[in-house]
């Protein structure tokens, strides 16, 4: 079937919507750092049990869960007094997950509501982007450098928007939807390729599998990666602190969720993606056993994925190791980010292998 | 309770179970003066823990980038010999440090082999402890459940025996393993019973699964590489070739395969076609190749055919061939001094580095009189003169010709070691010809001296094929499989306690406390199914209240209740 070079132009179309949009709500995310509502409540009053009382509530120990959300919004009387929460003191800028979505971000403020209506409406434009380059060259639109950074961006963006909206983290959007910006706005202006016909050894549904669960756990990966170097800022901030040599009450950290609460996220977007990825391996070595002949020969790319995967794999591996929790932990995760990288920018388009399809002219 | 700690701090049990010294932590005191017993326990109680484990993955991770940076005698020969040309001094060391074939080299089965070992020195005491824990009951409940991460309480009309009874039964119906202070352990307490109650071993079941498959992962792959075999052949549109050991152009039998382990088949290339993109960016990359075989699976046996395509290989007597190259082979007449038609057929050329199958190769002549004949050449399937030169424009043969040079002379078959039928030896032999003569189909080259004419009479495809048999190959399959089920296992499960105890108030009735714990948390559910709980719990005990008497089915609306919160 012929290329429909018309619907290739819609998707370029949406594709510079989302970027500007995406743009927008990284705007609107840094305004909310800027002007929004200050955050880091002083934790409130622990509330006591009182014996006479039907249900004695045990406080939401210290701050933790309790203190974002006004008493208007407590779970109507007569529930269990529920404490489930992190530790005392923790700044409350991931709210209470006991507050649903919706309310939590119209609780958020403006500038919160603004960013969060972009980046979804920035997430759909890129969706229908990516979607539309698929119908314009009748296959899985991810068969050159190009389409792989789009769509793993847009893995990475709906990703993202789901961890928001799941965790409450819009405190990360900043960072997060300006990488994918970054990312995307590359992709654009350095790698852009008009929508084509793939050489037969890619026409294959085992490329839809593959590249589809490589480029997914790529997306995945990106916004571990971007939660890991902010767990290294904001871990070397408290070192800092705890040294004396910064002040505590930096503005941006005092927004940013607790160490804690960074560490947690990472591992369990790190342990959504680990699976994808191992899937990805699996899948791509029946295919090449399938094109090749065997379904594993050390191909340089072959050999980068299995090294991300080891370095992922040692990433969960160190969190369960006294001595390597915490900052060593990320670094490791970063190192296999930086692996992941390394194979899709050097290795695929610089050492000749069977997985030259680049595309990069 | 030593069992509280961050839920999610430990993905993979083992450090959490061993955290008494074993895993974790630096090793106790050396073990001077042991003997060679301790010093073998010391050996291998560090090779197992967590944190060698880590320093190996890290090292295999390390020891395949080389793999990765240089060209590697499997896969790249000719880049190892460029690479020895190119750096003479350095090559040597590179190659006695097994760095042009790191996935062979003994340093880096060292590596996997001691992080296996690690691995089973890990898996399986795990093993039998969870065959152990899953016979065990759960721990007692601890005395202060609102330290627990997770903790609700409430008070409740009924007495604390009632309630305790009740909420068992709640966590009875969610599957959760209970134990009571009647199931023995400690003094039953009339004034503040609890139940304990656990769930999740399937978490360290995905666990052990994972690790047990990549195990099975590298057995397969040792299965391959003793029982399998690979080979190449190149075949000529209308020709044939068996799968014997003779008729192969390369064989790499498996260390336990010989020979005579192939499988007896026959396969006949019928026709070979490439299509390829003819306009825009990509005019001349491939659209699709096409070959269409007829094959026998054993001597004698029925003639079937097939359609060979890239992704799509042939299985045939338990072996898989594979399309994975193409080429052209030119048809030369050659009539030597005595007017004999001494060579009449396809050659295959090779193509080169040039692009658009630009193709070299040889035609030689042993049997032509008075000497024997050879020719070195090139053959252009779209030829364009550039500057005096001949360049292909395209890779479809729209407008194919030779350029030959002729050779006469001895050439030196029936001496010295043996020749590649792609290289032509000149040593004995004097050229005939000046320049390249350029031929197109149906031209002749009439040699000088009457020593015969050459007639380019026209040209097929060949396709290089690949023979496969990887006896491993399903059971790696199944194996990677069982590592992806079992990974998912172990990363959606979580293993979680919950606690209750119910105390007697004063002015009757009682207080419950309920106290939770996930002792690894992965996907991070447990918060809310915690608080599901709580509420089921509490619900249930007003309605049992309400009833007068403790009612041990959960009520409807509770029911719902409960719904809503796990919908959520």
């Amino acid at each position: 079937m012929p290329i429909n070079l018309a619907l290739g132009h819609v998707s370029n179309d949406f594709m510079i919507a989302a970027l500007l949009l995406y743009s927008l709500s990284v705007l609107a995310f840094a305004g909310d750092f800027a002007f929004g509502r200050p955050r880091r409540t002083q934790p409130t009053a622990v509330l006591r049990p009182a014996k006479a009382a039907a249900m004695a509530a045990v406080g939401a120990a210290g701050a933790g869960a309790a203190s974002a959300i006004p008493a208007s919004a407590s779970p109507a009387a007569g529930a269990p007094a529920v404490n489930s929460g992190p530790p005392a003191g923790t700044p409350d800028s991931m709210p209470a997950l006991a507050v649903p979505p919706l309310r939590a971000i119209r609780q958020a403020g403006r500038w919160v509501q603004a960013a969060m209506a972009l980046a979804a409406a920035g997430v759909s434009a890129h969706t229908v982007a990516v979607v539309t380059r698929g119908l314009a060259v009748h296959r899985a639109p991810w068969g050159n450098m190009y389409e792989f950074v789009t769509a793993l961006t847009c893995f990475a963006a709906i990703f993202f928007l789901f961890v928001m909206i799941r965790y409450r983290a819009w405190a990360l959007g900043v960072f997060v939807m300006g990488a994918v910006v970054v990312a995307l706005g590359l992709a654009e202006t350095l790698i852009y390729t008009a929508a084509g016909d793939l050489v037969p050894a890619l026409q294959s549904y085992w490329l839809s599998i593959h590249v589809t669960a490589m480029t997914v756990a790529t997306g995945i990966f990106f916004v571990a990666a971007v939660l890991g170097c902010i767990y290294l800022a904001v871990d070397r901030y408290d070192r800092r602190v705890a040294a004396g040599k910064a002040a505590p009450g930096n503005g941006i950290v005092s927004r940013l969720p607790s160490i804690e609460q960074l560490d947690r996220l990472t591992y369990r977007t790190i342990v959504f993606g680990f699976p994808v990825w191992t899937f990805g391996v699996i899948a791509g070595a029946i295919w090449a056993d399938q094109a090749w002949g065997r379904y594993w020969g050390w191909d340089p790319v072959e050999t980068w994925a299995f090294i991300t995967w080891v370095l992922y794999a040692a990433f969960l591996h160190a969190r369960a190791t006294a001595g390597w929790r915490g900052r060593r932990a990320h670094y490791v995760q970063l190192l296999g980010f930086a692996s992941l990288m390394f194979n899709i920018l050097v290795v695929q388009v610089f050492i000749a292998g069977l997985h030259s399809y680049a595309g990069v002219s | 309770m030593t069992d509280v700690r961050i839920p999610e701090a430990d993905p993979f049990d083992a450090a959490a179970d061993e955290q008494d010294g074993r895993l974790a932590g630096p090793p106790a005191a050396a073990p001077g003066g042991l003997g060679l017993a301790g010093w073998l326990r010391w050996a291998w109680r560090q090779l197992t823990s967590m944190r060698v484990a880590l320093v190996l993955l890290f090292l295999l991770a390390v020891g395949s980038v080389p793999g990765s940076i240089l060209p590697q005698q499997g896969t790249d020969a000719a880049g190892v010999q460029q690479y020895y040309a190119a750096h003479p001094a350095l090559a040597p060391w590179l190659s006695r440090l097994g760095l042009f074939n790191v996935f062979g080299a003994p340093w880096f089965a060292a590596i996997y082999l001691l992080l296996f070992a690690s691995l089973v020195g890990c898996v399986v005491p795990r093993t039998f402890r969870l065959v152990g824990s899953a016979r065990a009951l759960p721990p007692r409940a601890p005395r202060h459940l609102t330290r627990l991460p997770h903790s609700a309480e409430y008070s409740v009309a009924l007495g604390p025996q009632d309630a305790v009874r009740v909420a068992g039964q709640v966590l009875a119906g969610h599957g959760f393993r209970l134990r009571g202070p009647a199931d023995g352990g400690g003094s039953p307490d009339a004034a503040e019973p609890w139940v304990s109650a656990e769930k999740g071993y399937l978490r360290e079941v995905g666990n052990l699964l994972f690790h047990l498959a990549l195990l099975g992962v590298l057995v397969s792959v040792a299965l391959g590489g003793l029982f399998g075999y690979k080979a190449d052949r190149l075949l000529v549109q209308g020709s044939t070739f068996a799968d014997t050991a003779s008729d192969l152009d390369e064989f790499y039998p498996g260390r336990l395969v010989s020979a005579a382990d192939l499988g007896p088949f026959t396969i006949t290339l019928d026709s070979f076609e490439a299509s390829y993109i003819t306009s825009g960016s990509q005019r001349g990359q491939p659209s699709s190749f096409d070959a269409q075989v007829s094959y026998t699976a054993h001597p004698g046996g029925p003639v079937r055919s097939d359609q060979l395509e890239v992704n799509r290989p042939l299985s045939v007597d338990g072996a898989k061939v594979y399309l994975i190259g193409h080429g052209y082979a030119p048809e030369f007449r050659v009539t030597d001094g005595r007017g004999q038609v001494v060579y009449n057929g396809p050659t295959p050329f090779i193509s080169g580095s040039s692009g658009n199958f630009l193709s070299e190769g040889v035609v030689k002549v042993p049997d032509a009189q008075p000497e024997q004949l050879g020719f070195t050449g090139i053959f252009v399937p779209t030829a364009v003169d550039v500057d005096g030169t001949l360049q292909s424009a395209f890779p479809a043969a729209d407008n194919p010709v030779v350029s030959l040079i002729a050779y006469a002379g001895n050439l030196g078959e029936n001496s010295g070691p043996a020749q590649s039928v792609y290289q032509l030896d000149t040593a004995g032999m004097h050229q005939l010809t000046a320049n390249p003569q350029v031929l197109q189909v149906g031209q002749s080259l009439k040699l000088p001296n009457g020593q015969g004419t050459l007639t380019f009479t026209g040209y097929v495809p060949w396709v290089s094929l690949a023979i496969t048999h990887d006896p491993g190959q399903i059971p790696a399959l199944i194996c990677g499989i069982a590592a992806l089920g079992g990974l998912l296992l172990s990363f959606m499960m979580r293993r979680r306690r919950v606690f209750v105890r119910a105390r007697a108030e004063s002015g009757g009735g009682s207080t419950v406390r309920v106290g939770g714990l996930a002792r690894t948390d992965a996907s991070g559910g447990f918060e809310a199914e915690f608080a599901s709980l709580a509420d089921e719990l509490r619900s249930v005990h007003r309605a049992a209240a309400a009833g007068g008497q403790a009612d041990p089915e959960p009520d409807p609306q509770s029911e719902a209740e409960h719904r809503q919160h796990e919908g959520k």
